[in-house]
């Protein structure tokens, strides 16, 4: 396919590309955004890093510094989990913004993760946001646009086209050729936004570039925009040999590049909100009660489940009483509480989730006629910043929670006396020396391995797409007319 | 010749396929709209019968100690929504716009968030907002880029300004007939708009249809000047298209990580951590300290003596009230940068019209962040006056069964914005005037035989 006519033209391409005096303005205004960008990508890397690794460590000082206690105070007091930011989401945000980042951890209560970057936002954040891969997504194509509209239709106006052709070159070794170069030139572009993030990745303390996992996504970032540079310029240049006049062949390509990257996903995003509605918070707590109550409520004295339950113990231990049982009997009564209102609730938030992934199908469909959906997809998943490496950090949080919340339960059945303190009788405690044997919560990013599945469908249709749009410019070759 | 010109616009193709495709946007975005005051209303009425069935069930299993029971009582206050919330969505759908709180801790309460899918904020709405500030400039651009330029490239120049009177008044009335249209889609949608939800033509909703008015004159003064340098379609069509990227896209964006870079928030971890350990850390101090920090603030609450007993209500909400006051400082310094941000957008917003529209739009729709924190500051006012409504009861043990339970509904929270006409469209019309000023001065230049 790359014969040496092909490549003559390219080269062809390329230099006049750098004669005609476009290149210098346009590759400056490039370097200063990827500048801007990674600079952006950087300090909000490392600030909410530290910010969150020092309270973190805050909370957990406090933690450890709690005097002897009853433990179900210190399953009360609770703990704290801060999102951590993946070293990769320097070079794209992804979902960050929109994604809580901190959680306050207790027994009996699953709370909301907090204090989004939107939540503070004053309504910028619906502009976008500057990272490098929105740079590559949204902002090169329009450059590849722009340099290769007039690629072969501006050859068929000043009528060198058919001069070419009548020279034996064949219109496939004008198409290829062209949009090699054009190619070429994309991947100039691309070359900075690489080696900026190699650099940050390097500087950066997550130093994940030590790791095969760091390795994998960042090779697998390299590759994936390759592709969408070498789709992309090769649509441009088919267009632009499918077009009378480079006027027509660049009013095409804008109306391709609002219609895809700005209109059609959110189109299908709202159609996928308006098909598939999802509970308000409001409405999820109230059925996640419901079912709770239905079930088994600890906190109903009445509570049926929980009165059969007494009766079994006393039968079983043999005793009239519960404070006769060899254990805490409200330690043990919470650890059921805790066990049935913990699994009801996982349930109901799968279930959530399960609605969101049914929101995002139609946009995730568009991704077959889209290009620009299936690079953002594969992007945020190799970045660590897309829905399923959120869903394991709220994963992740709520087992810690929940082990917590059981601990306490466990270390109050078998060190609390179950006869209540008589009046004047100091409160039952257990030693400190417990509380710093619980480990800290410690968030680790989800293996690429576990991740990859969310983006295994964009990542085919991106492979598709290469493919086809290279075999459309051999098919092309056979039917576009040289005048 | 106006009517030629016309039906020339009206007939090509794709002027249609344009014209349609932005109105149907349009009724999509209006039905979306629709669809979340549904949302919203529905989300209300849920919680105004939850709250009626939760308080019912919890006097039942707590019939005797008031207290407990006001340990599990959540009561709902609602951030009222005006219907133009429908046409920007701004911020509402971020950040909740119903709250429901117990009487113990604020601070660890009042920041939680509704449930989202993350996907559907980062791509954002389409509401009417979107298409007006959005699109109208894309369609405007569409329509006007070739005013010129396709008559020169058709070769078609040379006879029009032989035969027209004035060659300059020939490019006014093909300006005329695309300014023509573009109102009327304009128009259409607000019929659309206005006939499909709730909205009242108050002035709220009239500054809203005027300043959108207004961003079209801004985008078809910004398009005729461009024409007037009388360059080529291609060098219109990507000249135009930059600007608005960059007005529309690469300057918002740009702002918005300066600013979150610029204001980080680490007052908002700090905040929950304070919260947590200020009340927790109160178990493990002598109770007189906490009880006269209580009193302190709240002297009328001296007469109850503290009970005998090792756990007390009274001692319970007092430490728990005191966690709130510890964080205070933390909390008030969050609201403080948030501020600062809201603050300098608004004055970079004056340079970006898209940037100013859209903050106006949410102010005026109630969608802003700061009628957020505004919300937030009467949901602090709702906690207190729920709280010291309670307190004596509470302190004094009264019956459960005394209290009219079926008294406590939702209560609502009204902010009118406060509409600045000056502000809200001094920069846009200074703006527009100039362009167009510009526009005309290079048009006079314009020869007829080039």
């Amino acid at each position: 396919m790359l014969n040496e006519t092909s490549q003559l033209i390219a080269r062809q391409f390329w230099s006049s590309t750098f004669r005609s005096g476009v290149m210098y303005p346009i590759l400056s205004l490039w370097l200063l955004m990827v500048a801007y960008a990674a600079y952006s990508g950087w300090e909000s890397y490392t600030t909410h890093n530290h910010i969150r690794s020092h309270y973190q460590q805050t909370a957990r000082e406090s933690w450890e510094n709690n005097p002897d206690k009853h433990p179900h105070r210190m399953a009360h007091y609770g703990s704290f989990a801060f999102r951590l930011k993946h070293p990769l989401s320097m070079f794209d945000f992804g979902l960050e913004s929109f994604t809580g980042n901190a959680l306050f951890l207790e027994a009996h209560k699953q709370n909301s993760v907090n204090f989004s970057e939107a939540s503070f936002s004053t309504g910028l954040l619906r502009f976008g946001e500057i990272s490098l891969a929105m740079l590559l997504q949204v902002i090169l194509p329009l450059i590849i646009f722009f340099l290769g509209f007039s690629a072969v239709a501006a050859e068929r106006e000043h009528e060198t086209l058919r001069m070419i052709l009548s020279q034996g070159v064949s219109w496939r070794e004008v198409l290829v050729g062209k949009s090699l170069g054009l190619t070429a030139l994309a991947l100039l572009f691309f070359l900075p936004v690489v080696l900026v993030t190699f650099l940050l990745l390097l500087f950066s303390e997550g130093d994940i570039l030590a790791t095969t996992d760091g390795w994998l996504r960042f090779l697998g970032i390299i590759i994936s925009y390759a592709l969408f540079l070498v789709i992309t310029s090769a649509i441009t240049v088919l267009i632009s040999a499918a077009s009378k006049t480079s006027k027509a062949a660049l009013v095409k390509l804008l109306a391709v590049w609002l219609f895809l990257v700005i209109l059609l996903p959110r189109t299908t995003q709202a159609l996928g909100g308006y098909v598939y509605p999802a509970p308000s918070r409001v409405e999820f707590d109230a059925s996640t009660e419901e079912e709770l109550i239905q079930i088994g409520d600890s906190h109903n004295p009445d509570d049926p489940h929980f009165n059969a339950l007494k009766d079994s113990l006393l039968s079983v231990h043999q005793v009239s009483s519960v404070d006769q049982l060899p254990f805490n009997y409200s330690g043990f009564v919470m650890r059921e509480g805790e066990r049935i209102s913990a699994e009801i609730y996982n349930r109901h938030l799968r279930a959530l989730h399960h609605t969101y992934q049914q929101q995002n199908r139609f946009t995730q469909l568009t991704a077959l006629i889209n290009p620009y959906v299936a690079i953002k997809t594969v992007s945020m998943v190799l970045s660590g910043t897309d829905f399923t490496s959120y869903r394991d950090f709220q994963h992740q949080a709520e087992t810690y929670r929940y082990q917590l919340a059981q601990t306490m339960n466990e270390l109050q059945m078998e060190l609390i006396s179950n006869r209540a303190p008589a009046p004047g009788e100091a409160p039952y405690v257990i030693s400190r020396t417990y509380w710093s044997e619980f480990p800290d919560f410690a968030y680790e990013f989800a293996p690429l391995s576990t991740v990859i599945r969310g983006g295994g469908w964009s990542w085919a249709v991106l492979i598709i797409w290469g493919v086809v749009s290279v075999r459309l410019l051999s098919y092309w070759a056979k039917r576009v007319k040289a005048v | 010749m106006y009517q030629i010109l016309t039906k020339q616009f009206i007939r090509s193709r794709s002027t249609v396929i344009v014209t349609l495709l932005i109105l149907t946007l349009g009724i999509v975005s209006v039905l979306m709209g629709e669809q979340f005051l549904n949302k919203q209303q529905r989300a209300i009425d849920e919680a105004a019968h939850y709250q009626q069935e939760h308080i019912q069930q919890n006097a039942q299993w707590h019939a005797d100690d008031l207290g407990l029971l006001l340990y599990y009582l959540r009561f709902t206050f609602i951030n009222s929504f005006d219907p133009l919330t429908a046409l920007s969505v701004g911020q509402r759908d971020v950040n909740s716009s119903i709250q429901r709180i117990t009487i113990r801790g604020l601070e660890g309460q009042k920041y939680d968030t509704d449930l989202h899918n993350p996907t559907n904020l980062q791509v954002g709405n389409l509401d009417l907002g979107f298409v007006i500030i959005y699109l109208f400039p894309l369609l405007i651009i569409a329509f006007t880029y070739d005013l010129l330029s396709e008559e020169k490239e058709g070769g078609t120049w040379r006879l029009v300004s032989s035969q027209a009177n004035s060659p300059l008044l020939y490019l006014g009335y093909k300006l005329s007939v695309r300014v023509g249209l573009v109102y009327a889609v304009w128009f259409l949608l607000w019929v659309f708009a206005l006939l499909k939800l709730p909205l009242s033509l108050d002035t709220n909703a009239l500054v809203f249809i005027g300043l959108s008015g207004l961003y079209l004159a801004f985008w078809l003064a910004l398009c005729a000047w461009v024409v007037s340098w009388q360059r080529s379609s291609s060098f219109n069509a990507l000249s135009l298209l930059s600007v608005w990227v960059v007005l529309a896209v690469l300057l918002p964006a740009s702002l918005n990580s300066l600013l979150a870079n610029l204001y980080p928030v680490p007052e908002a971890l700090s905040t929950m951590v304070e919260q947590r350990d200020g009340y927790h850390e109160k178990w493990d101090v002598e109770k007189e300290v906490t009880m006269n920090g209580f009193f302190a603030e709240y002297p009328q609450y001296q007469k109850y003596p503290l009970p005998e007993e090792e756990f007390s209500w009274l001692w319970y909400y007092a430490m728990v009230h005191l966690g709130d006051a510890e964080s205070r400082q933390s909390s008030e310094a969050m609201r403080e940068k948030i501020r600062q941000r809201e603050q300098a957008s608004r004055i970079a917003a004056w340079l970006i019209p898209p940037l100013h529209i859209q903050l106006q739009f949410n102010d005026l729709a109630q969608s802003s962040l700061d009628n957020y924190l505004s919300f937030l500051d009467g949901t602090e006012e709702f906690h207190e006056k729920m709280r010291l409504y309670f307190y004596p009861k509470i302190f004094e043990e009264a019956s459960v069964g005394k209290e009219n339970w079926e008294s406590f509904t939702p209560e609502y929270f009204a902010e009118a914005p406060e509409v600045n006409w000056g502000l809200a469209l001094a920069p846009l019309l200074l703006f527009t005037v100039g362009l167009f000023l510009f526009a005309i001065l290079n048009a006079r230049k314009l020869k007829a035989f080039e």
